[in-house]
């Protein structure tokens, strides 16, 4: 049965380029493999951290929004777990997924914005990039 | 951050902390008066592990969660909004402590 999830994982900050987005793209080649889906991929870019990891104070944020079976995911858990590069990844299975850039990606305009609006849905992606 | 004075008088230090925490605490409980919970109804705030703005206004100054009979949050969402907490303080969005 298929079900929906979020995966985040942090990349160390001293990172090589491309290795980031290479991380993402063997997950999605995992999960197009098995025929399922990757609705949205998000490169939050790099992020202060609230305490340090692993000495680190800083990591690239990526959050990822699969449809797919639960033998996947957990077979992505445990790629993740294995590579020395990702500091930290959390798996969550949701009820839905959210295809607007998520509060990650969003800058502090935008953010603004939902506050004083708070709940409404009106914004979408094209508001953003500004 | 002010480590020297911390490790000095760490007793009275953190009574003064707690003070400032508790008159923080009353002071959003001014805020949050006389409403109801802020996650509930149509134009609800949306609770989520990675909206750091929402999250951080039901932490005290110290980074605890604010007891919900202060902000009126009711039962079953600060369940969640405790849950989001955890895992936003888990991928170091939010501290654990604020020192």
């Amino acid at each position: 049965m298929k079900n929906f999830y979020e995966v985040v994982f942090i990349v160390r900050p001293d990172a090589m380029p491309g290795l980031v987005e290479s991380i993402a793209s063997d997950i999605t080649k995992i999960i197009k493999d098995e025929g399922e889906d990757v609705t949205k991929t998000e490169f939050c870019g790099l992020r202060q951290f609230a305490y340090p990891i692993k000495k680190n104070k800083s990591g690239h944020y990526v959050l990822l929004n699969i449809f797919g079976n639960s033998t996947t995911i957990a077979e992505i858990d445990r790629k993740l777990r294995i590579n020395e590069n990702v500091l930290r990844h959390l798996v969550l299975k949701v009820d839905r997924l959210d295809n607007n850039p998520s509060p990650l990606m969003q800058n502090k305009h935008y953010r603004e914005n939902l506050l004083s609006n708070s709940g409404e849905e009106e914004f979408s992606a094209k508001n953003i990039g500004e | 951050m002010n480590r020297g004075n911390f490790e000095k008088n760490t007793s009275r230090t953190n009574d003064a902390r707690n003070a400032t925490d508790r008159a923080n605490t009353l002071r959003k409980q001014q805020i949050f008066k006389g409403r109801g919970c802020p996650f509930s109804g149509k134009k609800a705030l949306q609770i989520n592990y990675k909206d750091v703005a929402v999250l951080s206004k039901f932490l005290s100054e110290r980074g605890k969660i604010i007891p919900s009979r202060v902000t009126s949050v009711c039962f079953k969402k600060q369940r969640e909004l405790a849950k989001a907490i955890k895992r936003a303080r888990f991928l170091a969005l939010i501290p654990y402590v604020n020192d």
